[in-house]
């Protein structure tokens, strides 16, 4: 066999390491250099220094959708990426697991809620809900949403001082304020708005989503009145912090969003404190301050939606008539960008399931690489066994680091 | 600045020249090659007005000239001029009106939209905008730039108020379907855009609105019918508009109705009439005329809702809808009964 090794052994050592040059082999070595450039400097990789890329997944479909990577995990389960590989759509799923549903209080229930309320929303400025699929077998259910790229949350930590700045927010906000008038439109209050339950799109389109504790309004229901909110409680109005029975539902919202607008220009809350009971203590006195950096209209504005009594808050049809909002507000450079999602997503937020459509179509290619590959794998093996008295020295799989590299079929589709 | 082509004109110029060549055209006594020559010219000086307004090329429109054009454009009422000279200015240049026309009303000064300020003073803009839709060769041009003023609500609040906005009731049944179609987008965007401003209009004008309404839903043109009742099932079901809601299912005139509705050939209009005549059902406290009439037919309306659009399985919003329908009306009493 040993003659039949086409590849020198020396040619695997860094040339420093024996001191003699390589390069009288190389040109036998053309056929190597199509798929992998330089291979005459090749570096002897310490069995330590090497780092197992985990083998591709499979491509995973539920229902007609493709699964991706993964974008983020909450307590309920893990949001995916996916594509509707029938409309092509790119999605987000949310997998909702009933064990851990069940240690949530009213888990189950506010789901459905959620479930049953966006399944009749449609509007540009709420998360549209594509499907839902249950799997008894797993226990597993798939909900398939709009794709977002980020809560405003997220963006907001990312950006120095935790703010936007003026006419971004005012960006956001007046987004925010069309869709809560659709909600209100359809007699729907949602209890809990925070920059944590507004996303953004691609093209920076504000969608509210998380329903899981809002309230429909009874058709016939002579007013907005609710009994009872779950809402987060840095957001909540007085008259709820108060414990009241009952209060007007629609003024709940106009209230969060206030809170919402406080804190996307200033990066501050109203109302602060170390715990629930300080912190509802403290928004129940109604005694709170706005920065000076904040302009008189936006005062104006904050003060109007922040009014103590629900009489004297302001309407949402009221805020969007408000001079703040229909103002057209210069741009400033300090504009924050989307933040960088979670390591191993590229900056891009490209489609993370173009691998899996690959492993989908095209899986023959694959193998055809493989053989290849394995092939190569062995003369290597042969080759160094001489130099290594160790026998079973684990040595680098150039499997693993080539399928990193190597594109694709479909790699050159990818979006950036 | 082009580096080729066309000299620069100043705003004023541009806009001197242009009402020139308007005013030779709508005097029409003038030669034939007169009137050519100014048909051209009025091409020429709206394709720069616009080149001005949104930028020539890659080059982004200059501030200060936009400033200028817009002061000289409201100093000569122009945008009057132009609408009421529309159906003689050629097809490229009537859409280069439109496109001036909503840049202009787009533009903003801080919280400030001078345009609309314009315009707020010279109403006359948008009567002429309103007969537009008589004139089959420029209603379509119109009908955009009223839907543009219907983004403000200052300008939507005096369409509503005018004695023409009732014209939209004849507008969206004429006999050409774009046209129609057209009108029937913008009387929609009016009635729905603005919460505030259209359920206190409904509410302070409901009896001559739901009177011209009927015409609508017994309109002898089905895509009349079918589109009036859809609009008719979101007004009603908005929370903006309860008292008006409260007011039309107190009428059993308005309940027969949608009670016909519900059997009629088509059935689009079978499913938009039952978004309408579960309102009358599902309300709590039925006025006594309206009870009667539900009792009179308890049993049909039962059995006709059983057998109801069965083919809808997938659809467990209209399935909830109609199973609770069905309880309502069969435990309907009588109010001596009960």
């Amino acid at each position: 066999m040993a003659e039949n090794v086409v590849v020198p052994t020396d040619i695997f050592l860094a040339p420093n390491e024996y001191g003699h040059s390589t390069l009288e082999h190389v040109d036998q070595l053309d056929f190597l250099n199509d798929s992998d450039g330089g291979l005459p400097f090749f570096h002897r990789v310490e069995s330590s220094e090497v780092v197992y890329q985990p083998r591709r997944k499979k491509a995973k479909m539920v229902g007609k959708y493709l699964v991706g990577d993964l974008l983020g995990e909450g307590s309920y389960g893990k949001v995916k990426e996916v594509i509707d590989t029938v409309t092509l759509c790119r999605r987000a799923v949310k997998i909702l697991k009933k064990r851990k549903l069940r240690k949530i209080p009213n888990g189950e229930q506010n789901v459905l809620r959620e479930i049953q309320l966006l399944k009749r929303l449609h509007h540009k400025h709420v998360v549209f809900l594509d499907d839902v699929i249950f799997n008894d077998e797993k226990q597993k259910m798939y909900i398939f949403m709009e794709y977002c790229v980020c809560e405003l949350q997220e963006m907001l930590e990312s950006a120095t001082d935790k703010k936007f700045p003026i006419f971004q927010a005012h960006y956001y906000f007046k987004q925010l304020v069309e869709g809560l008038i659709f909600l209100h439109s359809r007699g729907i209050v949602h209890k809990d708005i925070k920059p944590g339950n507004l996303l953004l799109a691609r093209d920076e389109t504000l969608k509210i989503t998380d329903f899981g504790v809002a309230e429909e309004i009874a058709l016939h229901a002579f007013d907005d009145t609710c009994h009872t909110s779950q809402g987060s409680p840095a957001f909540q109005p007085p008259e709820i912090a108060n414990g009241e029975d009952s209060f007007p539902g629609f003024k709940v919202d106009v209230w969060s969003s206030g809170v919402t607008l406080y804190n996307m220009t200033t990066g501050k809350y109203p109302y602060d404190g170390d715990n629930i009971y300080k912190l509802f203590n403290n928004i129940s006195k109604g005694v709170y301050t706005i920065p000076d950096s904040i302009d008189s209209v936006l005062t104006n504005l904050l003060h109007g939606m922040l009014a103590f009594t629900p009489d004297k808050r302001m309407t949402i049809e009221q805020v969007q008539l408000h001079d703040w909002v229909r103002k057209r507000h210069p741009r400033s450079l300090d504009y924050v960008k989307f933040p960088p999602p979670k390591e191993g997503l590229d900056k891009h937020h490209s489609m993370s399931v173009m691998q899996y459509l690959d492993d989908l179509h095209c899986p023959e290619e694959d193998e055809e690489c493989d053989e290849y590959e394995d092939e190569f794998h062995i003369q290597q093996n042969n080759g160094k066994k001489p130099q290594n008295d160790v026998d079973d020295t684990p040595i680098p799989d150039p499997k693993h680091k080539k399928r990193k590299t190597k594109g694709g079929l479909l790699s050159s589709c990818k979006q950036s | 600045m082009p580096l080729f082509g066309k000299s620069q004109k100043s705003p004023q110029d541009v806009v001197k020249s242009l009402k020139e060549a308007l005013l030779a055209v709508s005097k029409g006594s003038t030669g034939e090659k007169k009137a050519d020559k100014a048909t051209e010219d009025i091409s020429k000086n709206l394709a720069h007005i616009k080149g001005i307004l949104y930028g020539v090329g890659d080059q982004e429109p200059q501030t200060e000239l936009v400033a200028q054009l817009s002061q000289e454009m409201y100093n000569h009422n122009m945008l009057l001029l132009l609408i009421m000279n529309l159906a003689k200015v050629d097809f490229e240049g009537r859409k280069d009106v439109v496109q001036i026309f909503n840049n202009m009303l787009r533009r903003q000064i801080g919280s400030r939209a001078p345009t609309v300020e314009h315009i707020c003073c010279k109403q006359d803009i948008l009567s002429e905008l309103m007969k537009g839709y008589e004139n089959q060769e420029v209603a379509l041009n119109c009908g955009q730039m009223l839907r543009e003023c219907c983004r403000s609500e200052e300008l939507a609040k005096i369409l509503l108020s005018s004695s023409q906005f009732y014209k939209f009731f004849d507008y969206v049944e004429v006999s050409t379907f774009d046209i129609a179609s057209d009108a029937f987008s913008t009387f929609k965007e009016l009635l729905t855009k603005h919460k505030m401003l259209s359920s206190e209009f409904l509410e302070a004008n409901y009896d001559r609105i739901f009177d011209n309404y009927q015409s609508l839903l017994n309109s002898e043109n089905y895509v009349t019918r079918r589109q009036a009742l859809k609009l008719l099932g979101e007004l009603l079901l908005d929370r903006h508009n309860f008292t008006t809601m409260t007011k039309y299912i107190s009428n059993p005139d308005n309940l027969k109705l949608m009670m016909n509705m519900l059997r009629e050939k088509s059935r689009n209009i079978q499913f938009e009439a039952f978004h309408v005549f579960k309102v009358f059902v599902a309300n709590p406290n039925k006025p006594k005329p309206i009870l009667d009439i539900l009792l009179r037919n308890k049993e049909k309306l039962v059995d006709f809702l059983t057998k109801f659009h069965t083919e809808r399985s997938d659809d467990e919003q209209f399935n909830d809808e109609k199973a609770y329908l069905i309880k309502q009306i069969k435990e309907l009493k009588s109010v001596d009964e009960s």
